[in-house]
């Protein structure tokens, strides 16, 4: 221990710790001017991401070597959950506090549905030829597979576990505390899936269909989540013993040791991808940053802070096997999977959230 | 002319009420009254339309989730100020050391965040949570409580989080209560509990009102917490609002359900005025034989009121009595003892329960566990060593600082002359305004957010700590007037009069009589309108595009997929932090006061 320490109480700071303090300081109360420096130079965009592990996943991937590879800095900033509104904002007031953004196909088919809130990318490089036609659009250029499915306690279904959808409605078989999503999406489709609707035939959705399902175990859900952070501990703790959420949410449980379990089987999955947000004038930049990290092996990277799914094919040569088994796009975990229609939604969502909300309250 | 002349003349001495209503005007009504407007025209259009409010009556959903609110709103304020009227009372009667030391109690749950006290909660109260466990182990259950993802969830988490903004309320109105007429009425052969409930009770009511009031209309804008530890049924329509906003980009129909709540918390904000709120705190009327007009809501909840408060202290002296006779006590002990110790244990009971989280989330954070769990394994500094690391939390916080102590202080200067003018001046519109200044309360922040950052683009705010600042400043104003009106009310103006005769002019009066007296209000109101920003996540989120983050934005980013142990060591480093802070003040003033 070379680190010489400093006592304060209880608690033990190293000195580099407080010239970091004094550091952060400086820039806590410059920040108006930072932020206008930022946007005044020529060679920064601003990228959004959805924080947590993500931030750190692409710094490591991406924001590190695309300065070192074209001089431009592109700065990570984590932005709350389905940014839609802040980026319609930006573009109405044209007031550009990011310049790009990773965003979901539905938040994506939303700006687009509501009036142009995207740039046309118009990039090719061979990678992005490579990847998937799902995976892309002219405005869209995919990153990441996330997918809703449900995990279980293997301590509670110990010798008896839950396969399919159908097996959440099973209460007499599959006896356990039940957690689903406070929430239309993915949660319509599994009650439809569960009553045997062929996955293949779930869009349009049928949702007197899909309620009439819901009922059936409407008493015996224990937790209806809203967060995915909540999802993680309620099975850390043991709260319940089934729980629908997305993939990583779970991931993140299993790495920690805990008993649980992912069903892949019949998983619905949507994508994330790269968005320039309309207007910006460093569009061009952000073309070159689409570039750059439309790229299996940068893509791998970041695989080892988030278990998500990269879109690129040759991604999975660059991930070691342990890992690879964890994401959505492996092949093994994708045989069944099933998209999640954006462009329903899109059509649908305002009629179907109040269809559910009611159902809910009756 | 000398009609209008005189109908102006109170006008004269209303000045400091300008700059609130001028920057509320600014900053808050035109943006947001903006936007709000869109909710009368058809979307992308300058067409009027009343579709979008046709469609709130199509669907009952609507009209249910805003009685689920009112409802639960309802029953938060209830258990806020029953449970905090005894904590409240034992603060402003016991000494001043005293008070100093349990305020800090008090105060626990402020400096945890939102999130973070949430979360204590979910592990607290699980079917495997800490309080099952120990219930189960002392043989008081078979099985796990229920204590959670239902009303009991909602009604526990909200209280808890409310329940110091009412004490705080009410502390301050009850120090200004003259100690000598409870027992000026006990010389006249009131026992105990007459003397409480027909003497201290009624006088204590400013703050009971202005606490109710503040917690109903803060409670109307929860969401978080009933959708973490609600159920099925706990849908708040701020909720709705967030839905429409955020990921169905409606505006127009999220403006309609704005409106829809405004206007009837509005109403609600009427006949609570009309009849025990606001008006007594206004000083429009004043007691039962205060003559003139009078309201008749007003008259038949005073006359209403005198009767319940009779009827009460006479239950609670027969008990006394009763129990006087049961358990035999010694002639030279006094009845006021053991209700002082009655009070004390509830009082402390209540304590208990404001610190819990906090007796939680200082163990938990020094686990080795990634998750916020109960037990803790210990021990590893990993999730202090995650904090100090890292620039980005280090600068959100002291960010977070600075926008709140100067949110907080802009606040001040603009609310609190403003409840001068409202508590002593006779002017037309007094509810109006308040309703006024209340609303920035009621309109959900998601609203408040959008509408700034159209504002803020227009006059180049956006990115800016000026911009974060009077956006926090819109939110803290409404505490900050409530506040001071409340401790206003019960202030003796005569004393002014007094050092006026003495010859001392009205600022020295101001400087040297009446704000020593009602300091501890001030305070009150500061760190109402400190916390508010200090735990404010939309707005922030908004003006700032997340580029220069604050502490609340920077504990959400970081809870994507869990919630780590990392932001339960955020806050206790905070709670340490302010608790020295505080302590250091105190210890500092008192050496002044002994100089």
């Amino acid at each position: 221990m070379t680190k010489k320490l400093t006592r304060i109480g209880n608690l033990v700071i190293g000195r580099r710790r407080i010239l970091q303090l004094a550091g952060g300081t400086t820039i806590a109360l410059t920040a108006p001017s930072y932020w206008r420096k930022l946007s005044a130079q020529e060679k920064r965009i601003v990228v959004r991401d959805p924080g947590g592990p993500y931030s750190a996943g692409f710094q490591e991937a991406f924001h590190t070597d695309f300065k070192k590879a074209t001089g431009i800095e592109s700065v990570g900033v984590a932005g709350q959950h389905e940014p839609t509104s802040l980026i319609k904002g930006m573009v109405d007031t044209k007031s550009y506090t990011w310049d790009m953004a990773l965003l979901s196909r539905a938040a994506h088919d939303q700006l687009l549905g509501e009036g142009n809130y995207l740039e046309k990318l118009n990039v090719d490089t061979p990678s992005i030829r490579a990847t998937a036609a799902h995976f892309k659009t002219d405005f869209f250029a995919g990153n990441n597979v996330f997918t809703a499915m449900y995990a279980f306690r293997t301590d509670h279904f110990k010798g008896n576990e839950p396969k399919t959808w159908a097996d959440i409605w099973n209460v007499k078989d599959f006896p356990g505390r039940r957690c689903l999503r406070k929430h239309p999406f993915d949660t319509i489709e599994m009650a439809l899936l569960a009553d045997g609707v062929p996955g293949d035939k779930l869009y349009p959705l049928d949702i007197p269909r899909a309620l009439k399902k819901l009922d059936q175990i409407k008493k015996e859900v224990a937790v209806w989540w809203t967060g995915g952070a909540q999802t993680s501990q309620l099975l850390k703790t043991g709260e319940v013993d089934i729980c629908t959420t997305w993939n990583a949410r779970a991931q993140t449980v299993i790495d920690e040791n805990a008993p649980v379990k992912i069903v892949w089987n019949q998983n619905l999955w949507s994508s994330e991808g790269w968005c320039i947000i309309r207007g910006t004038p460093k569009a061009d930049m952000c073309r070159e940053f689409i570039k750059f990290a439309v790229d299996g092996e940068r893509q791998a990277k970041w695989t080892k802070h988030v278990s998500y799914g990269p879109t690129h094919p040759d991604a999975f040569k660059y991930i070691p096997e342990a890992t690879a088994k964890k994401l959505p796009t492996y092949p093994e975990n994708f045989k069944t999977a099933i998209q999640a229609d954006a462009v329903y939604w899109g059509k649908n969502k305002d009629k179907v959230t109040e269809q559910f909300e009611s159902w809910l309250l009756s | 002319m000398s009609a209008l002349a005189q109908r102006l003349r109170p006008w004269r001495a209303a000045w400091p009420l300008i700059p609130v209503l001028l920057f509320l005007g600014v900053v808050f009504l035109y943006p947001v009254g903006q936007l709000l407007m869109l909710s009368g025209l058809e979307k992308g259009t300058s067409v009027l339309t009343l579709a979008h409010y046709e469609r709130l009556f199509t669907s009952n959903l609507y009209f249910r989730v805003l009685v689920i609110t009112l409802e639960t709103s309802a029953w938060c304020t209830f258990f806020a100020i029953v449970g905090g009227y005894p904590v409240a009372y034992l603060l402003a009667t016991t000494s001043e050391r005293r008070r100093n030391n349990l305020m800090i109690w008090v105060l626990l749950p402020f400096w945890t965040s939102f999130l973070v006290r949430t979360f204590a909660w979910i592990v607290l109260l699980g079917r495997n949570g800490a309080i099952n466990k120990w219930l189960q182990a002392l043989g008081l259950t078979d099985a796990p409580l229920a204590l959670i993802y239902n009303f009991t969830g909602v009604m526990i988490g909200m209280s808890h989080a409310l329940m110091p903004l009412a004490i705080l309320t009410m502390v301050s109105v009850m120090e200004n209560i003259d100690a000598n007429l409870p027992r000026a009425a006990a010389t006249l052969g009131a026992r105990g509990g007459q003397a409480f409930w027909r003497i201290y009770f009624p006088l204590s009511l400013p703050g009971v009102a202005a606490a109710g009031l503040l917690v109903f209309i803060t409670a109307l804008g929860f969401f978080i917490t009933p959708a973490l530890l609600g159920g099925r049924l706990q849908t708040m329509i701020t909720q709705i609002i967030i839905t429409q906003v955020q990921e169905l980009l409606n505006w127009a129909f999220a403006g309609a359900v704005s409106m829809l709540l405004l206007v009837t918390a509005l109403i609600v904000f009427y006949f609570y005025d009309r009849a025990l709120g606001m008006s007594t705190l206004a000083g429009e009327t004043t007691t039962s034989q205060g003559g003139g007009r009078r309201n008749p809501i007003a008259a038949i909840a005073a006359w209403i009121g005198d009767i319940l408060l009779g009827l009460i202290g006479r239950i609670c002296d027969a008990v006394s009595i009763v129990y006087e006779r049961l358990v035999p006590r010694p002639a030279d002990r006094l009845t006021r003892q053991w209700s002082r110790t009655v009070l004390g244990v509830v009082a402390f009971l209540i304590i208990g329960f404001l610190a819990a989280p906090t007796f939680f989330i200082v163990p938990v954070s020094f686990t080795t566990d990634a998750f916020i769990e109960w037990p803790p394994k210990f021990y590893s500094m990993r999730w202090y060593d995650a904090y100090f690391d890292s620039p980005i939390w280090m600068a959100a916080t002291v960010r977070s600082l600075v926008v709140a102590t100067a949110s907080a202080g802009l606040a001040m200067l603009i609310g609190a002359p403003a409840a001068f003018v409202l508590v002593r001046q006779r002017i037309m519109g007094k509810t109006a305004m308040l309703a006024f200044i209340l609303s920035p309360l009621i309109i959900p922040r998601i609203i408040i957010a959008v509408a700034l950052f159209y504002f803020y683009a227009r006059v180049g705010l956006i990115g800016t700590s000026i911009g974060l600042i009077l956006g926090h400043a819109v939110l803290a104003i409404p505490y900050v007037v409530v506040t001071v009106m409340a401790v206003l009310k019960n202030y003796d103006e005569r004393l002014d009069q007094a050092a006026g005769s003495l010859g001392a002019t009205p600022l020295r009066t101001l400087w040297h009589i009446t704000i020593p007296l009602i300091r501890s209000g001030l305070v009150a109101a500061f760190l109402f309108a400190f916390i508010t920003s200090f735990d404010e996540l939309t707005i922030a989120l908004f003006v700032s595009g997340g580029l220069a983050t604050t502490l609340p934005k920077q504990m959400w980013d970081d809870a994507l997929l869990k919630v780590n142990p990392t932001l339960a060591a955020v806050s206790t480093i905070l709670l340490v932090f302010i608790t020295i802070v505080i302590l250091l003040a105190e210890y500092l003033r008192r050496r002044s006061v002994v100089r």
